[in-house]
């Protein structure tokens, strides 16, 4: 999958810049640091982890270690992504509050590459707007004249958020469980 | 140099904790029967090992403190002081604060802290009523002089030594003797020995070559002077001779040991002190090794399973014969390591049980309560990793069942009871997993208070009917306690939950069975090991889930009219016994419609049976546990994943959690009666 990814220099200034690893999800495009992306897997065989919520798509195994893999556009709230020749799986490694480490997946429609923006080009989040909870969002990020959302991964792939939707998921199921 | 004396002396505190439960154990027994002259040698060698060892790496607060102990020891064995219940307790107090000692100055080379000082100072005093009359309550360092032979004189010796080549390779420093023997004595004279150096070309780094010619001015004995190379008797040559001053003319004071020293040193140390030889002899059949290297290892033969299903997979599907014999072979071996290696792991939870001894002696004496523990079962075998986690709840069990099970001497005996509590642990092996008992001959729980509290706190709503057995578990729900005083031990009403949250950890559970004025038994059901189950293959849709085997107790196949009728009622006549059915695809809302045949896989979890409905059975597979991670923390269910040979993953299902949630789920659905479809299962 190294194919997909181009490298891009632009020239601006050194530190103030990170590189962004950008994706295109539902159509438009997000960027993510790439600090804390491990590799990027094409998407294959899965296994589904039932009574979990949507966004968790299920489990990968990763080189013999199980791996969750998330449904991003699900995690925002949308319909589960529809799975294409070019979807892909982000590993990135997230932590729990804890600090412990955990490798999750993060389903995406296509990566499109690795980017270098300014601090400078990268605008505060719109209080509403986006569609998508404002605490997901690090800022806007100017990239060849469109805008991009740059996302707060932490916040997107927190474990302990996460865990308590799927907890209090599974308790009012079994009350209403009409089978 | 200095990593191996580091592990040495890591080597040296794992020893002394090892000496320390021994000396407890035989102290305990002691007091049982008091002419146990196997348990007196056993404390004394002990105390002796730690006190020799702590010298070496000139640990002295721990050898001045053991020298006092070691001293009554000492005088124990020989008779001079008879067994009694005090001085088995400044003994066992003794014990406690060598291995605070150990803890403080060898592992964290920190000194004592000042109420330690205290405990240690009336932990002298009390030693000193037993010592000899001559000699004096502190005894440092400087003049070490135990048993026989003492000299009182201040003695010229004259200590040839010669070191081994690999004394630097076991982890010693020659240096460090040469420390010790100082605060022994006034060296007077060290001659360095190189005549065994070779030429540069064959000098190996790692060698020794080094001797030494020491004139040691002292009052310690001959003995002392002997026991000071203990540690490299095995591979040093040591000659100890008195030098009578004015003629310079060397008299051999202990020719006999000096001779057998010269036989072989081995046989010599031998015959000196047969008891602390006959620790060495075990140890030459065990092996230390770091548990993190086994879990490795471990963890390595679980990916060596996977790999060679997944070659056997890829065998067969070849059609070559020879290839797949081959692989057949293979995949034998690899289970035969498996089990071997697993096995490493394993160690009897007797150690666990005998720590407890100790802790119903103090408690029933701080209690007032005359309480007996019986262990049995201690030789079963269950993993390291669960023995290890097992010790806090198995403790705070034992403290509820002696606080608040057993009752005062008086109340039992007004209830007709011998004066003297039982209590009794034990172990043992059923269906794949162990159960480990605590039982009581107290009062037994009392089931209407616990309901009463219960109703009080709002976990049970009133009216609602419950089983006893529902009605004693209770007490494991958090925050509950119906004990009316808080005593130091218990009735805070933490405990119990944690006690029971740490069991749900290691996949295990605990249940209670009481009997008014009988007693109480708490069983807890853990498996045998954390990292490998033996599973057993089924499919529903695509996906495979694995149940554990040893819950598995028949597969029945279900055709369409069975299913038709089973279905409607959800349970199945299985021989005359009602079978409930747990539809999993159904359950685990996996889409599609069922396939024309379906299996019932029939599960028995403690005294919960059900038939769980899947669409293939794929058959039995060992499979490595892999943790799913704390995203699916909330997940019942399903306790853990696990690699296919294909690479696919398959879901472990957590049957206890699976059957319990069923049955929680359909205890609502039926008490809820406008609840519009109830029987639809």
């Amino acid at each position: 999958m190294g194919a997909v990814m181009t490298t891009r220099h632009t020239a601006v200034a050194v530190d103030e810049d990170a590189q962004y690893l950008t994706f295109m999800l539902g159509g438009e495009m997000f960027a993510i640091g790439i600090l804390g992306i491990k590799e990027i897997i094409e998407y294959g065989s899965l296994t589904v982890v039932p009574m979990m919520p949507a966004f968790v798509r299920g489990v990968i195994n990763l080189r013999g270690a199980v791996v969750p893999v998330v449904d991003l556009s699900a995690r925002f709230g949308r319909a589960n992504s529809a799975i294409t020749r070019r979807s892909c799986v982000i590993i990135i490694e997230a932590s729990t509050e804890e600090g412990q480490a955990q490798d999750i997946g993060l389903l995406v429609d296509t990566v499109s590459a690795v980017q270098e923006i300014a601090a400078a080009q990268i605008e505060p989040p719109p209080s509403f707007g986006a569609r998508i909870r404002s605490d997901f969002i690090n800022g806007m990020a100017k990239v060849d004249g469109k805008f991009v959302i740059v996302l707060d991964v932490d916040k997107v792939l927190s474990i302990d958020e996460m865990s308590s939707i799927a907890e209090a998921g599974q308790a009012p199921a079994l009350d209403i469980d009409p089978r | 140099m200095s990593i191996n004396l580091d592990q040495a002396l890591q080597t040296f505190i794992v020893e002394a904790h090892e000496l320390l439960q021994v000396m407890e154990q035989s102290l305990l027994q002691l007091e049982n029967e008091p002419a146990d002259q196997d348990a007196i040698g056993a404390i004394f060698r002990a105390a002796h090992t730690i006190k020799g060892s702590a010298g070496l790496f000139g640990l002295n607060p721990v050898v001045s403190f053991t020298h006092i102990v070691e001293d009554v020891l000492d005088r124990l064995r020989d008779g001079s002081v008879a067994v009694d219940t005090a001085l088995i307790a400044v003994l066992l107090k003794s014990g406690d604060h060598m291995l605070e000692l150990i803890n403080v100055v060898a592992s964290r080379g920190e000194t004592l802290q000042p109420a330690a000082l205290e405990r240690e100072a009336a932990l002298r005093e009390a030693l000193s009523t037993y010592q000899a009359p001559h000699s004096t309550p502190d005894t440092g360092v400087q003049n070490t002089e135990t048993g026989a032979g003492d000299t009182s004189a201040e003695v010229l010796w004259h200590i040839s030594l010669r070191f081994g080549v690999d004394v630097f390779r076991n982890g010693m420093d020659p240096l460090s003797f040469l420390r010790y023997l100082e605060t022994l004595g006034q060296i007077t004279q060290v001659t360095t020995l190189t005549d065994t150096i070779p030429v540069l070309d064959s000098w190996d780094p790692e060698s020794c070559y080094l001797g030494f010619e020491i004139d040691l001015r002292s009052t310690a004995s001959h003995a002392t002077l002997n026991e000071v190379f203990d540690f490299v008797r095995d591979d040093c040559e040591v000659r100890i001779e008195a030098v009578d001053e004015t003629s310079h003319k060397a008299v051999s004071i202990g020719s006999e040991l000096v001779a057998q020293a010269e036989q072989g040193p081995l046989t010599a140390s031998a015959q000196r002190l047969p008891a602390t030889s006959e620790p060495k002899n075990r140890d030459g059949n065990y092996v230390r090794v770091n548990a993190d290297k086994l879990d490795e290892l471990i963890n390595l033969v679980g990916e060596l399973v996977i790999a060679s299903a997944g070659a056997s997979l890829l065998a067969r599907s070849c059609q070559n014969d020879p290839l797949q014999e081959a692989t057949s072979t293979v995949s034998g071996l690899v289970e035969e390591i498996l089990d071997g290696a697993l096995h490493l792991r394993m160690i009897p939870i007797g150690d666990t049980f005998n720590r407890f001894r100790r802790v119903v002696r103090d408690i029933s004496q701080e209690l007032g309560k005359d309480i007996e523990l019986t262990i049995s079962g201690a030789e079963t075998e269950l993993d390291k990793t669960v023995v290890e986690k097992i010790g806090d709840p198995l403790m705070h069990l034992l403290r509820n069942a002696m606080d608040h099970g057993i009752e005062s001497a008086d109340a039992r005996r007004a209830a007709g009871k011998a004066g003297k509590g039982h209590l009794s642990l034990n172990a043992y092996h059923d269906s794949g997993s162990i159960v480990i008992e605590i039982a009581d001959d107290g009062n037994g729980l009392n089931r209407e208070r616990i309901l009463e509290k219960a109703q009080e706190r709002g976990l049970v709503a009133s009216g609602a009917v419950l089983s006893d057995q529902e009605i004693y578990n209770l007490i494991f729900e958090p925050g509950f306690s119906t004990a009316e005083a808080v005593t130091n031990l218990s009735g805070r009403g933490v405990g119990m939950d944690v006690v029971k949250r740490n069991i749900t950890l290691l996949r295990g559970t605990v249940d209670l069975d009481s009997r008014p004025g009988q007693g109480t038994v708490v069983r807890i059901r853990l498996p045998l090991t954390l990292a490998i189950i033996n599973g057993f293959l089924v499919g529903i849709d695509k996906s495979t889930y694995v149940i554990p085997l040893d819950m598995v107790q028949e597969c029945i196949e279900l055709d369409e009219h069975q299913r038709q009728s089973s279905c409607d009622k959800g349970y199945l006549d299985l021989r005359g016994e009602v079978l409930p059915l747990v539809d999993l695809r159904n359950h685990f809302s996996h889409e599609g419609s069922a396939g024309r045949r379906q299996n019932v896989v029939v599960v028995r979890y403690a005294e919960h049976k059900a038939g769980l409905v899947v669409d293939d059975l794929l058959g039995e597979f060992q499979t490595v546990i892999k943790p799913l991670g704390k995203l699916f923390g909330a997940l019942r269910g399903i306790s853990g994943s696990t690699i296919l040979g294909s690479g696919a993953v398959a879901l472990i299902l957590d049957i206890p959690a699976l059957l319990n949630q069923i049955v929680q789920l359909e205890a609502r659905t039926t008490q809820a009666p406008y609840s519009p479809t109830v029987v639809a299962r």
